[in-house]
């Protein structure tokens, strides 16, 4: 197929702009324009501020997370040379997840600072995990990835057992820790997108400049060290950049699955495993994906709301096992 | 002649003049000024109304019982899916909260002038909802009755019903203090078992220290075996059930499909006293786990299971 890049970024577009047209309340699409182009709405009521102050940042912290767990996906699976991996192979899940519960238990002051608390454990409970599992899995200069497997299920056991238990001593706040376990962004506004940015655009950044340390590394270890790349090195600093996406991406969105997963393999069924290609694909394919997953989570039970992890599940595994049937019955492998 | 009729006629003018009525004041009645309301809610934060709310959101089933009991249920524009109480909320407007996730876009739409959240809502809600420029009051979680009366006078200074909401916490009073009337001085204190969940009849649910349930089942005149537990919400092992002998077992999760005749089955269970004689009862749950003026209800339903020879 020609022109993948174009199509794909229309897709996102499709679904940056379903995102912002749809939602529990309806508004007339002139409506969404006419706010959007900075002109008073015909429609009485709250349709300035339900776009421009919910839709619109809920629409950019989606996009930016759906583009960190493609990106950091298609990451993990280069490294690991695995197509099981998913960003949260080596413990940033459990991690966030315990950093989160741990922080839900305390009774912050109700300041910029004390709402921050809990996306901020998050964030440094998955970098802490990442971190643990690293060492663990070192061997004087090398990190071999059985290893980093090994040791990221250990703990990412660990985690999830520690959590379990502290939402059963704090059972007031279970139900806040089983809606931020599902995933989902209880903040509004611009302040998630913008607190995370940063993080996002390192992390990103990285990985998009090493995609062809991707490719080398698909050779094997020792093929990959005598074409002239440090091995460990770059192993290293591509885990580091796929990790920091993946925290950024989990501390104000929750655990979200199964874009990290599917995304990269969706791209490589269509355009082949060339990770200078891939890695910028599977950003934007995760993008439009998780948005997609979004819209559907807020109109498919109206006006309930579903944590966008379960619609990416349910919707995603059965999607996956189609395309799977379809490329092996064409041959793919 | 003339003079008789004179006179009649004087005294005929003078009963008219004293029966005219007065000046009649012809200049309409003056609204009252609108009085702006300042309160400090349960996370710290300043609260401003510009007078009594008239259209208000509420996010907990409690606040909504709440609102309903004070006379403002008219008032009430939107609420969470789980209030059920009184029947009338059902009609008023959905607006989310399963799962935690609140619909902030039907909120928003509905132009609440009040939006009143309580305990299980998380400070983040409170947030999101005051950078989307709603005015929020969250209201905590009572820990005994009287902070329970507070929260009632506090929505009703924010409602405009604080004559209404005063009122109801006397009568209120005056029920508790009736129960303790009866009650006092206690002979015996039955030993009492509350099941909040069997999902794992192993490993089942009740009410720890710290809790209404255990509160009021203390002040029904009970013995609550949850409260030797650590934790408000936690389980309780079949051995230590066992050791306790409850007299009287209360199924809160009566709701859920739980009977007496299913208790009894239970293994291990049988030696219980509660089951040897019959005192395994259903019971609504939300009677003591909302905190609102229905925990008086609570209080008087448990007094009458835990001394029926006092309360007939």
């Amino acid at each position: 197929m020609r022109h993948p890049f174009i199509l794909t970024v229309l897709a996102l577009l499709l679904a940056a702009i379903l995102s912002i047209a749809i939602g529990s309340v309806f508004i007339p699409p002139a409506d969404v324009w006419r706010v959007l182009t900075g002109q008073p709405p015909q429609m009485v009521g709250q349709a300035a501020v339900i776009i421009l102050t919910l839709r619109l940042p809920r629409t950019a912290l989606i996009l930016l997370t759906g583009a960190a767990l493609g990106a950091s996906g298609a990451a993990y699976q280069g490294v690991f040379r695995n197509p099981l991996a998913d960003p949260y192979l080596i413990g940033a899940a459990s991690g966030a997840g315990l950093g989160a519960v741990l922080a839900m238990s305390v009774n912050w002051p109700y300041t910029t600072v004390g709402l921050l608390a809990v996306p901020a454990a998050a964030f440094v409970g998955a970098l802490a995990a990442v971190f643990l599992v690293y060492l663990l899995a070192r061997v004087g200069k090398t990190v071999p990835t059985t290893n980093l497997i090994l040791a990221g299920v250990a703990l990412s056991a660990f985690a999830t057992a520690l959590t379990s238990f502290l939402m059963l001593r704090s059972t007031g706040e279970l139900r806040r820790a089983i809606a931020w376990l599902l995933g989902g962004s209880v903040f509004s506004g611009w302040g998630p997108v913008l607190v995370i940015l940063p993080f996002l655009l390192l992390g990103l950044g990285g990985l998009l400049l090493s995609g062809h340390s991707l490719n080398v590394l698909q050779f094997g270890d020792d093929q990959a060290r005598q074409m002239g790349l440090p091995v460990a090195r770059a192993r290293t600093l591509i885990l580091l950049a796929a990790s920091l996406a993946t925290a950024a991406a989990v501390a104000f969105s929750g655990i979200i699955g199964f874009i990290g997963l599917i995304i990269p393999h969706l791209m490589r069924l269509w355009l082949g495993a060339d990770y200078r290609r891939l890695l910028p694909l599977a950003m934007i394919g995760g993008a439009a994906a998780l948005l997609l997953a979004d819209v559907l989570a807020r109109v498919v039970m109206a006006p309930q709301e579903l944590p966008v992890g379960i619609v990416t599940a349910l919707a995603g595994a059965p999607f996956f096992v189609w395309v799977l049937r379809r490329a092996k019955n064409q041959g793919y492998w | 002649m003339y003079r008789k009729f004179f006179f009649a006629f004087a005294v005929f003018t003078l009963i008219l003049t004293a029966c005219t009525p007065g000046k009649i004041d012809l200049t309409p009645t003056e609204q009252p000024a609108p009085t702006p309301i300042t309160l400090t809610d349960g996370l710290g934060r300043t609260v401003s109304l510009p007078t009594a709310a008239q259209h208000v959101v509420s996010l907990a089933p409690s606040n909504t019982e709440i609102l309903f009991a004070i006379g403002a249920g008219t008032q009430v524009i939107g609420r969470d899916m789980f209030s059920d109480y009184p029947a009338e909320a059902a009609s008023i407007q959905d607006i989310g909260g399963s799962m935690g996730e609140y619909n902030l876009e039907a909120i928003l739409s509905l132009q609440p002038d009040l939006v009143l959240a309580g305990g299980i809502n998380p400070p983040e809600l409170v947030a999101s909802l005051e950078g989307l420029g709603q005015t929020v009051y969250f209201l905590p979680n009572p820990t005994t009755l009287e902070e329970m009366y507070a929260n009632l006078e506090t929505v009703g200074t924010l409602t405009g019903h604080g004559s209404k909401a005063a009122a109801l916490v006397e009568s209120l009073q005056a029920r508790v203090a009736a129960v303790d009337a009866v009650m006092m001085p206690l002979n015996y204190r039955p030993t009492v078992y509350y099941e909040i969940d069997a999902t794992n009849p192993s490993s089942p649910y009740t009410y720890g220290p710290g809790t209404f349930g255990d509160l009021l089942i203390q002040r029904a005149g009970g013995f609550n075996v949850g409260s030797k537990l650590e934790g408000q919400w936690t389980t309780i092992s079949l051995e230590q059930l066992v050791t306790d002998n409850p007299s009287i077992v209360l199924l809160g999760d009566a709701a859920w499909g739980e009977t007496p005749e299913k208790f009894a089955a239970r293994p291990g269970m049988d030696a219980l006293d509660a089951v040897k004689n019959n005192h395994v009862f259903p019971f609504d749950d939300n009677l003591v786990s909302r905190p609102g003026p229905r925990l008086v209800d609570g209080l008087e339903a448990l007094a009458k299971l835990l001394h029926p020879d006092l309360f007939k």
